[in-house]
């Protein structure tokens, strides 16, 4: 018994004292020193992130109207691995899903062969009943395979509008072009996220307290200088441009503020809409229809690019004409030239030193004699403007292009501006050889983007402070604080005020009596300078002409509120003859006539136009012959009976039109107007002002003319708003834009 | 051996007489008043089994719910199961040791029976070691468990001498000491492997191994039998380190093999031969120092399988962390040490080896559960007694700690109190 009790100790030892021990310091290793490092593991498999969106800042104008908002969605996934897991049926599934959001059945299937994946999209930012209905069909089937993710989706509520500007996202609500690309950080915001505890299966732990949010943070808005109007303008302007005129390359403009370099509007047509970014016209899918694999993919990504692609500053392009307004400005300031020099030109320049063959030619062959200063901007005289550059001399010129920002991007906060193309300083300012100062002088020889182009004009008209161009006005974050806000400042003063003043008086007098006439506007004192020039790399290489014709205008001169700058690339020599004066200043004329009142600019008429003004037909019904007649008079209207009963019983046009003044009223006394349903509209174009108003009153129509004065001598019909052979009601106001003609020349 | 010679001193005189006698029936007085049950052993039983009952509750609830809708269908049963056990426990306690004496090698022989017979069940996840009772699910080999420590004891009390000292003299008369155990462990070993349940032949053979010990067995045995042991171990061992990246790739190597792989590396498959150990693992380590809070666990919530049954003490560990987990050790070392405290001042060396061997085997399977659940040891299914959901072998453990005290109550210094 003694060995017993022995070795029962002996068993109590190791069995209740040594093992004990060991497990112990095995539990102390585990529990106490391991337990940070299986704790953090055991956390990351029992967790479940939710990301809480934050959702994608507004942008709107500078009037408060958005242009690109957030508005939740829901993304379906599969997970294949839970269908796998709980054996659920694919293809049952996949017949469902197809029939609720019409994507393809055996593609879904196919997604749910791979078994080892987790979490497949099969259709993105769905909304309202489609996500009720397939959220229906997760749990009436109690599905594990099938789920719903929040997601947002961006809507542009006007749709085309600034699209080049604006641009969109992509699936993930990264912004892809525009400004939705450069203040994509601004924009996006940081998600949030909320970890909760979860079992095997992944859904909520029961019993569970452990919960821990983390607040997403949505994203900034951003008010744009835009003003949605102005941008409405332009694009409407610049589309039924590119329709007259067949602007093959493309079209931009810009409106821009002089006084603080923000841009009002800038269009590059086509537009397309930012709903739909990846849609073509359906001209480029007709055109492309034609192509197969590769070939389409590439043809269609290139459409795209050039729909998406901002003209106004990304595509580069030798301003000719245009540029003489900072010619102008630099030999003014340096005193070389006053508003008293005189040019001679006589067709031709030879003796400029460097160049070799040909002399320098002027567009009108003829020359244009003997000129004042103001005269030869008029007349856009290149012998003059060559002449007056060879006095400024390279290096000043050059410095002078620098000062106008010419060099460098001009910062604008949008992306994809390119960079200008100029002569290297050492080719430049090489004595002996002046043609690239020559050239330069006026406008040629360089590339720049119109928005530079812009820029500079601006300053020039402003006073001579150059301003950065910017686009947001302010960034505010989700709580109304002001993140960011544009405090427009002059980064330099370029050009004195005085020199200012007499550029715009030039100018002036260059819409007025000179070579962009056609950008006239009643009313207001429209200045500018027209630009038409060849892209020589490719007439040189292809033999082929192709016109770039722009026109740059400001108003009111005594005080620029408003610069616009209209580009139309490439136009159809069928269009008539090609000019910035007689294509893109009428464009310029018409966005300045609507969007100076717009602005609050009142109009001044002189009295030669207050007798042009439009008139309000008065409304006639139940006059007398002699009542009505006096009031069409007092309108400045005439008339014309039909009928004979006592008192008015209807008119033609309809009261409150707008016509031209003197313009013969129809008063039907007794009866009514005549009920033919539609009239074919009679060609007008080319056609004087009087000549199309008889054409109009013939047919039973009315007219109303925009563009040039009535009463200037080369006025004629360039665009009517309804189509010759297009039908129209009975008694209908038919606008034409006078443009004049009578100085042909690629100035 | 220095514990031996200073306990005899303690003054435990009237058991040195015993240990001399041959014929220990002798001694039995067949009517002799009893003395009271230790109380400190049955204090430790339940204590252990009341944390064990609740901690089913806290461990279950979460599978319970899932699988049964029911978060106390396993709490109930378990509760019932242990109402019953203490019930049989204490009738146990009534019993006279002399009784259970008798009825020992019949109990190896019923034991033998069941499970001989249990291999014509209708098998359970592909094996034979259950008995359906209908209202639960029975185990013979928890009896058989019981049935080798009380024959092993009534043999090594006849035969034990032999084995005292092997000796080239007396080498025939050890080897035919030694054949009725080889032959009953052979036979229950057999049997078990049979259905197949080796963990609990494991078990067996270190119970039986512990009664031996206890019983005298000739000490150079022991060592050489541990020694024996030890460099199998180290030889398992080093073929798993060197082959264990290609097993966790290919999932090649046997079933056991491959145990001793993820014991060594259970990161190396992480979703696969690792996966329990590393919940296990995690479900331990969350626990830290003060743990999770009753009722908190989130190992629970079907990551880590088994929590109710062979895992139970990692939730235990995640919910009361190293502080309580401490605490449960110690009254298991405090259970433990009193079981063999009641061996050595048994009345009887049938009544030492018993409580040795019960005791033995308690300890066997905490140490074996806590091991596996801590990746001390290799993976292997072992229940942590008076914890572990399993109502029958609940039943069977209470009954076994009847038997305990039912020595308790002839130990001389207890009749003297």
């Amino acid at each position: 018994m003694g060995a017993v009790i022995g070795r029962s100790f002996i068993l109590l030892l190791i069995c209740g004292v040594a093992a004990f021990l060991t497990l112990g310091w095995k539990l102390f290793d585990v529990q106490v020193r391991r337990h940070g490092e299986l704790e953090a593991k055991a956390i990351e498999q029992q967790t479940r992130e939710s990301v809480v969106k934050a959702s994608r800042g507004t942008i709107y104008d500078v009037n408060g109207k958005a242009l690109a908002v957030s508005a939740t969605a829901e993304t379906v996934y599969i997970d294949p691995y839970m269908l796998k897991l709980n054996g659920e049926d694919a293809a049952s599934i996949s017949s469902a899903l197809s029939e609720l959001l019409g994507e393809d059945r055996e593609a879904i299937l196919a997604k749910f062969a791979n078994t080892e994946q987790r979490g497949l999209p099969v259709k993105r930012k769905i909304e309202g009943e489609e996500a009720a209905a397939v959220r229906q069909y997760i749990s009436d089937n109690k599905l594990t395979s099938v789920y719903l993710s929040e997601d947002s989706k961006r809507y542009y509520p006007q749709s085309s509008l600034a699209s080049s500007v604006i641009g969109f996202v992509g699936t993930d609500n990264y912004g892809l072009e525009g400004l939705e690309a450069k203040y994509d950080d601004y924009l996006t915001g940081t998600d949030g996220r909320v970890v909760r505890l979860k079992n095997v299966a992944g859904t909520d732990m029961l019993f569970s307290d452990y919960e821990n949010y983390f607040d997403a943070e949505n994203g900034c808005d951003i008010a744009l200088t835009i003003d949605s109007t102005i941008q409405y303008y332009l694009e409407k302007h610049l589309k039924q441009a590119t329709i007259d005129f067949g602007a093959e390359g493309g079209a931009a403009a810009i409106a821009m503020n002089p006084k603080t370099g923000e841009i009002l509007g800038m269009a590059s047509l086509g537009n397309y809409d930012l709903n739909a970014p990846f849609d073509v016209s359906d001209e480029i899918t007709e055109a492309l229809a034609g192509l197969e694999g590769e070939e389409y993919s590439a043809a269609l990504l290139a459409a795209r690019q050039r729909q998406w692609r901002n003209k106004a500053i990304s595509d580069t392009y030798e301003p000719g004409s245009v540029f003489k307004i900072i010619t102008l400005a630099m030999a003014l300031e340096e005193g070389l030239v006053d508003e008293s020099s005189t040019f001679d030109c006589g067709g031709e320049l030879h003796g400029v030193p460097g160049r070799t063959g040909a002399p320098y030619h002027c567009w009108k062959a003829e020359g244009h004699g003997n000129q004042t200063l103001s005269e030869a901007v008029q007349n856009s005289c290149n012998i003059a403007f060559i002449k007056i550059g060879l006095s400024i001399g390279a290096e000043k010129f050059y410095k002078y292009i620098e000062a106008f920002g010419f060099f460098d991007r001009t910062g604008v906060d949008l992306s994809g501006e390119s960079e200008s193309i100029w002569w290297s300083p050492e080719v430049f300012t090489e004595p002996g050889n002046k043609t690239q100062l020559a050239s330069a002088s006026f406008g040629q020889t360089f590339n720049i983007t119109p928005l530079q182009l812009i820029t500079a004009v601006s300053a020039v008209v402003n006073g001579g402070n150059m301003y950065t161009p910017h686009i947001v006005k302010r960034v505010t974050d989700a709580d109304g604080n002001i993140v960011k806000n544009a405090e427009p400042s002059p980064v330099r003063q370029v050009v004195s005020e005085e020199t200012s003043a007499v550029v715009r008086k030039i100018l002036e007098n260059v819409v007025s009596e000179g070579t962009g006439r056609n950008a006239y506007v009643k009313g207001y004192r429209v200045g500018g300078k027209t630009g038409t020039t060849t892209d020589t790399v490719k007439e040189a290489a292809e033999g082929v002409k192709e016109y770039k014709v722009s026109f740059c205008g400001a108003a009111p001169m005594d005080d620029p509120r408003l610069v616009v700058l209209v580009l139309l690339d490439n136009p159809s020599p069928s269009a008539g003859y090609i000019s910035g004066g007689n294509m893109a200043a009428p464009v310029v004329g018409k966005i300045m006539s609507e969007a100076l009142p717009y602005l609050g600019v009142i109009p001044q008429y002189t009295e030669e136009e207050a007798k042009q003004l439009d008139v309000s037909v008065p409304k006639l019904g139940g006059k007398t012959t002699d009542e009505a007649a006096a009031a069409l008079d007092k309108a400045g209207l005439s008339c014309q009976t039909v009928g004979d009963g006592e008192t008015v019983t209807d008119q033609l046009p309809a009261p409150n039109a707008a016509v031209s003044p003197g313009t013969k009223v129809i008063i039907y006394m007794g009866g009514k107007r005549p009920d033919e349903a539609e009239i074919t509209v009679p060609a007008l174009v080319g056609l004087s002002y009087g000549e199309a108003k008889r054409a109009l009153e013939n047919a039973g129509l009315f007219i109303r003319s925009t563009g040039v004065s009535a009463a200037a001598s080369g006025a004629s019909v360039s665009v009517q708003s309804v189509p010759a052979g297009g039908m129209t009601a009975v008694g209908a106001v038919i606008e034409v834009t006078l443009i004049d003609k009578s100085i042909q020349g690629q100035y | 051996m220095k514990g031996e010679g200073s306990l005899a001193k303690m003054g435990y005189a009237r058991a040195r007489r015993l240990s001399r006698d041959r014929a220990e029936e002798e001694v039995f007085a067949p009517m002799e008043r009893r003395g009271h049950i230790d109380l400190q052993f049955l204090l430790l039983v339940l204590l252990l089994l009341t944390a064990g009952v609740f901690m089913v509750l806290s461990a279950s609830s979460a599978s319970a719910y899932y699988e049964l809708g029911k978060p106390a269908h396993y709490f109930t049963r378990q509760f019932a199961f242990a109402a019953a056990g203490a019930a049989a426990m204490v009738l146990v306690s009534r019993v006279r040791v002399e009784t259970m004496r008798r009825g020992s090698m019949w109990l190896l022989a019923l034991s033998v029976a069941l499970l001989a017979l249990v291999l014509f069940a209708k098998p359970i996840n592909g094996a034979r070691r259950w008995f359906d009772l209908g209202f639960t699910t029975a185990q013979p080999s928890e009896i058989a468990k019981l049935g080798i420590i009380m024959s092993f004891s009534v043999m090594m009390c006849k035969y034990g001498e032999s084995l005292r000292k092997l000796k080239k003299s007396s080498w025939k008369s050890f080897v035919s000491a030694a054949a009725p155990f080889a032959g009953a462990l052979g036979v229950t070993v057999a049997l078990l492997l049979r259905e197949p349940h080796n963990s609990a032949a494991v078990i067996i053979v270190a119970i039986a191994a512990v009664v031996m010990f206890a019983g005298g067995l000739d000490m150079k045995l022991c060592v050489a039998a541990v020694a024996a042991a030890v460099i199998a171990a180290g030889f398992l061992i080093s073929r798993a380190e060197s082959s264990y990246a290609e097993i966790a790739a290919t999932g090649g190597g046997d079933y056991a093999f491959r145990r001793i792989v993820f014991w060594l590396h259970p990161e190396a498959d992480p979703s696969g031969g690792g996966y329990q150990t590393l919940q296990s693992l995690y479900a331990i380590g969350s626990g830290g120092l003060t743990g999770l809070g009753l009722g908190q666990s989130r190992q629970k919530y079907l990551y880590l399988p088994e929590e109710h049954n062979d895992y139970i003490f990692a939730i235990f560990c995640e919910e009361f962390g190293f502080i309580g987990a401490a605490l449960i050790l110690a009254l298991f070392a405090l259970l433990i040490i009193r079981g063999f405290w009641i061996a050595m001042h048994a009345r009887r060396k049938f009544d030492a080896l018993v409580a040795s061997g019960i005791t033995g085997m308690l300890a066997i399977q905490v140490f074996l559960n806590i091991s596996v659940v801590t990746n001390l040891l290799p993976c292997t299914g072992i229940s942590l007694p008076f914890f572990s959901y399993g109502g029958s072998a609940l039943v069977v453990q209470l009954a076994e700690m009847g038997i305990i005290l039912s020595i308790s109550r002839d130990m001389p210094i207890t009749r003297a109190g």
